[in-house]
């Protein structure tokens, strides 16, 4: 059974609301969620905001439907870019995040974002008629770094025009891209607005994605993205140590780490190596750059 | 959960589903007959497919008030434009609402048992 992911819940001051959010989410099955921040520079004197502690959320996480573990909750932040001077790579205000996405509003800045910013996430606005064309160069170009791309569906939950518009847009983007390395995620604000990942698969198909795509945009995509986020927060790499289950320790007791055990290996390097780092590789790398 | 009868003479098998219930509607306290239930669910293929769309046969076989739970039957060539207009669907009389599916098979045998539910290792 895969891996569930929804790597965009949209943050809301209403601590009980988020709560219900992510319990919500721990019911539909998905193991692991991002809260998400967005942040936008044109509004004067705005700063990065911090992510909230889960532990102040939570005292226990809830427990994943069908899966008896917890989920596991991420913080991640939207950078909107109208301007190449909004998303400076280095702020140490990133750091406090797991995940970075990046949204950008013209098609030059797309390019760059695409081939040459050191984010995980490029998000597609839903919310209104895309500005630009999508140019294969791009597309690709984020695809062989390890960028993927967001279509979030709450908007089309909301609205029927935004319905349209989130709908148009992704269809334009799959023909680019022939649904490799795409994302999908709520960005829901409400419980309400969440649906169940096979619902999300199924949605997927009317986006045009095939069969396989589609369960990949929910799950081993997802995986990348978080392993991509791994590798570009420690330098160059990450390793992985997966504890091998022995026939004689049949006890549950030792709580498992959340990222271990959760997928295949197979399954786990597949995309997120993008930047040709093998694990062990990437640890030797890791303690030379700092 | 309801307890199993203790009749001595026959033996009588009784399946118990138990799942955690994600919400579906923002007042739970509204309620939805069967008529209302497959009328809501016709709008939302019209909204989404439009008229060919709402031309798309489907059954209700059961439907239960109390918990809002249904079967659905669709031919398996209208699945996809059943389901996903199910999932867009956002809000039933101003009020915010979502569809969650909670089986899917082609055969109605397969109901009684959940494979994806099965842990493989």
């Amino acid at each position: 059974m895969s891996v569930f992911m929804d790597l965009n819940l949209s943050y809301t001051e209403d601590k009980s609301s988020l709560q219900r959010l992510i319990e919500t989410a721990a019911q539909l099955g998905y193991s692991t969620v991002a809260i998400n921040y967005t942040f936008e520079l044109t509004k004067k004197k705005k700063e990065v905001p911090k992510p909230a502690q889960i532990k102040e959320l939570f005292e226990q996480l809830p427990i994943v439907q069908g899966r008896s573990r917890p989920i596991r909750v991420l913080n991640r932040l939207t950078v909107v870019m109208s301007e190449s001077s909004h998303f400076r790579s280095t702020a140490p205000e990133y750091r406090h995040f797991d995940i970075l996405a990046l949204q950008p509003t013209s098609e030059k800045l797309f390019h760059a974002a695409c081939m040459t910013y050191d984010v995980d996430i490029i998000c597609v606005i839903v919310t209104e008629k895309l500005p630009f064309h999508f140019k294969r160069g791009s597309v690709n170009g984020a695809i062989d770094r390890g960028v993927m791309f967001e279509i979030s569906y709450a908007a089309a939950i909301r609205d029927s025009t935004m319905r349209r518009y989130t709908i148009a847009n992704a269809v334009n983007l799959v023909e680019r891209s022939k649904g490799k390395g795409m994302i999908i995620s709520s960005a829901a604000e409400r419980a309400l607005e969440l649906r169940g990942p096979y619902d999300i698969t199924n949605l997927a198909l009317l986006f045009g994605l095939t069969d396989q795509t589609a369960k990949e945009a929910v799950s081993s995509t997802c995986h990348s993205v978080v392993r991509h986020a791994e590798t570009r927060r420690t330098g160059s790499g990450i390793v992985c140590t997966t504890k091998v289950c022995t026939e004689t320790s049949d006890q549950q007791g030792a709580p498992v780490d959340a990222d271990t055990c959760e997928a295949p290996a197979a399954k786990k390097h597949k995309t997120a190596a993008s930047e040709g780092v093998t694990a062990e590789e990437g640890g030797a790398k890791a303690t030379s750059a700092l | 959960m309801k307890g199993v009868s203790t009749q001595k003479k026959s033996t009588g098998y009784q399946r118990v589903v138990l799942k955690n219930s994600a919400p579906v509607l923002e007042n739970e306290s509204t309620r939805l007959s069967a008529v209302e239930f497959k009328q809501f669910i016709i709008t939302g293929l019209k909204i989404l497919y439009g008229e060919v769309g709402a031309a798309l046969t489907f059954d209700v076989l059961k439907y239960d008030e109390d918990s809002r739970t249904a079967f659905l039957r669709v031919p398996s060539r209208g699945l996809v434009k059943l389901w996903s207009s199910l999932t867009l669907l956002g809000s039933y009389q101003d009020q915010a609402c979502a569809f969650r599916i909670l089986q899917v098979s082609p055969f109605l045998l397969a109901l009684t048992g959940n494979s994806r539910e099965l842990q493989l290792d």
